[in-house]
């Protein structure tokens, strides 16, 4: 009897020290680029959160956050190879440029460093790529925009800053929303670089020359601006595809309340720093099967929950969620074809 | 025609045929649809412009080398500081403007200590001083979108008969601005200090404090207008100022000024930013792609400026 309970608890002992033995020991960096915006804070304070528990509970054993205040490659590229003498076992990464930093991400390679990039993403084939399916938002946008206006009509697209994947992506995906909802007209698209301001400056200049707009789709961060642009024109107000900004959910909840507003929201979510984090342990686990490129769901809001999500998110931030080692594993599972 | 040559012969006059060319190609694009709704967005927009423009045509005006690169990072610190002072409420808005304009001051004077305590070039010391204020905003506002009071955000958006009331209080302060360069003794001492430091300083002229006038007023107006965008963009954030580097130096140098000092021109600058606006609307109707957008405005600055460059010199 007192020996099965010995060797019971052992193996319970072994159990978990299986689980998280192997990265106990392991030191992990995070490269970041910029802060300077409620997305880049809510990304920081995600990872800080997930990372602290994941060092108390003891399944790694060091996690610290290295931020460049430009968005400067150079800066970056040093940030990295100093990362890199300092003997971190991974870095996870959310890069200035998806090419010019591969030469110091090769050199990590090099040297035996998981790399994971996140959000702004390295294409060094050794490194790995958390990335959200932009091109599935930009379709869905459209899709939704479908379901509020279903006799069409002209839409405005507000732009994401040029020359980044995640531009190219989310106007892939709407363009193909376009064309299968063929009742839609994309009438002209400004640049509005996720910026509010950016975009409320964009559409201020080209709203006077266009014809009535039933819908705007967007890229995340230009909502806002975009309805304030409206406002201010004396246009009426179309449907405006929110980016799970604070202000934007505000005003939709306002708009609501007055006269039943109905749009749809979506965007990444800066938690997905926490989640390459997970993707930096499994690989240092051992795991040997987890693809370089994973793709990850959108976080979205619609008519019915936006208004239960308000609330949690600090005034003026972006909605977000943190993800867990379960996530991570599952996101990994989804992905392995 | 004596009235014409008169016209032409003033420098500024360049930038306003420069926006209404421009404004013309749009609304021809549209076919005169939206003409006049054209017109108020490049007024609502321009008056930003032309406030950080007439501090930095003062500072370019002291002579080679004196500029402010801090505006943007000023701008932005400004307009968090006023948000935050505001905190939302009506009560507290001239609070909060003053709090702007102190920001802003502190900014111009510590960038004029740099230049004068440490003997850093202008260049240098505000550049210098950019970042320190841009990390400064980035700890105090953590990169949040501080939204302003209500009656602060409607202020900054009233019209009248299509107007703009900022507008309207943007040409006052830049009249009252042209007064103070051509007939105050401020003014004409930052003209004769641009000219020749030197010779300015043996005329008796107290280079040193107008300098630090100057570089105090192009702070104080950097603050202002970080807290009017504020109002009018409906939140405070980091990156508020950033378009204000680049444009609050070409709508001086459009506008007619000398790069080289000594020479200024405030009508100008509100041709100059109209002018600067119209093309952004006038590229955004046409529907041109982002890249192209950036080229086209990068080359029609490059000959706009040597237009009204060769015309000076075949006088």
């Amino acid at each position: 009897m007192r020996t099965t309970a010995v060797l019971g608890s052992l193996a319970v002992l072994l159990l978990a020290g299986t689980a998280h033995a192997d990265t106990s020991a392991k030191k992990i960096a995070f490269s970041n680029n910029y802060a300077g915006n409620s997305w880049r804070q809510a990304m920081l304070k995600s990872y800080e959160i997930v990372t602290k528990k994941a060092v108390a509970d003891g399944i790694v054993g060091a996690s610290d956050i290295f931020t460049t205040a430009d968005q400067e490659v150079p800066t970056q590229a040093a940030q990295i190879q100093n990362l890199i003498l300092q003997g971190y076992d991974a870095i996870v990464i959310n890069a200035a440029s998806p090419d010019a930093l591969n030469g110091a991400v090769k050199q990590a390679c090099d040297a035996g460093i998981v790399v994971v990039s996140f959000d702004g993403i390295v294409t060094e084939p050794c490194a790995y790529r958390v990335v959200v399916d932009f091109k599935a938002m930009g379709r869905e946008e459209v899709e939704q925009m479908a379901k509020f206006h279903p006799e069409g009509g002209n839409l405005l697209e507000i732009r994401g800053l040029a020359g980044t994947s995640i531009d190219d992506e989310i106007h892939a995906g709407i363009a193909e929303g376009v064309a299968k909802h063929s009742q839609f007209k994309i009438v002209n698209s400004v640049t509005g670089n996720w910026d509010q301001t950016t975009a409320q400056k964009a559409v201020a200049t080209v709203l006077p020359s266009l014809p009535e707009i039933v819908g705007v789709v967007t890229q995340g961060g230009d909502g806002y601006g975009t309805a304030q642009a409206f406002a201010a024109a004396g246009k009426p107000r179309p449907t405006i595809i929110m980016g799970n900004r604070q202000d934007e959910l505000a005003w939709w909840k306002e708009q609501k309340a007055k006269d039943g507003y109905k749009t749809w929201s979506a965007s990444i979510a800066p938690g997905v720093s926490s989640l390459a984090f997970w993707v930096a342990q499994q690989v240092l686990d051992g795991r040997t099967d987890v693809p370089h490129d994973l793709l990850v769901p959108y976080l979205a809001f619609t008519q019915e929950d936006f208004e239960a999500a308000l609330p949690n998110i600090p005034e003026g931030s972006v909605a977000t969620t943190e993800y867990t080692q379960a996530d991570a594993i599952e996101t990994i599972k989804a992905n392995i074809k | 025609m004596m009235v014409l040559r008169a016209l032409l012969a003033r420098p500024w006059i360049w930038s306003f045929i420069g926006a209404l060319l421009v404004w013309l190609a749009a609304i021809s694009f549209t076919g005169g649809y939206g003409a006049g709704g054209m017109i108020t967005a490049a007024l609502s927009l321009a008056v930003f412009m032309v406030i950080v423009g007439i501090g930095q045509m003062f500072v370019i005006t002291l002579g080679p080398g004196n500029v402010d690169l801090s505006l943007p990072a000023n701008i932005g610190l400004a307009s968090a500081v006023a948000m935050k002072v505001m905190g939302g409420s009506d009560a507290m808005i001239l609070v909060g403007l003053v709090a702007a304009l102190t920001s802003g001051m502190a900014v111009g004077m510590a960038n004029y200590l740099l230049i004068r305590a440490l003997r850093i070039p202008p260049i240098i010391a505000t550049l210098s001083s950019s970042f320190i204020v841009h990390s400064i905003d980035i700890a105090y506002g953590r990169g949040l979108q501080i939204k302003p009071p209500p009656a602060f955000a409607d202020f900054t958006n009233i019209q009248f008969l299509g107007i703009p009331i900022l507008a309207i209080c943007g040409v006052v302060f830049a009249f009252l601005a042209g007064i103070a360069l051509q007939r105050m003794i401020y003014g004409r001492s930052v003209l004769a200090i641009g000219q020749n430091m030197r010779a300015a300083w043996l005329a008796g002229i107290p280079v040193e404090r107008i300098r630090f006038l100057t570089y105090t007023l192009s702070g104080a107006l950097g603050g202002i207008n970080g807290a009017l965008l504020a109002g009018y963009f409906r939140g405070a954030s980091v990156d508020i100022g950033n378009e204000y580097l680049l444009s609050s130096i070409a709508v001086v140098v459009i506008g007619g000024t000398s790069v080289a000092g000594g020479k200024a021109n405030v009508p100008g600058i509100w041709g100059a930013a109209l002018f600067l606006v119209l093309l952004l609307t006038m590229l955004n109707t046409f529907g041109v792609s982002a890249g192209i957008r950036l080229l086209l405005t990068g080359l029609i600055i490059v000959g706009v400026i040597t237009a009204a460059g060769g015309q000076k010199a075949l006088r």
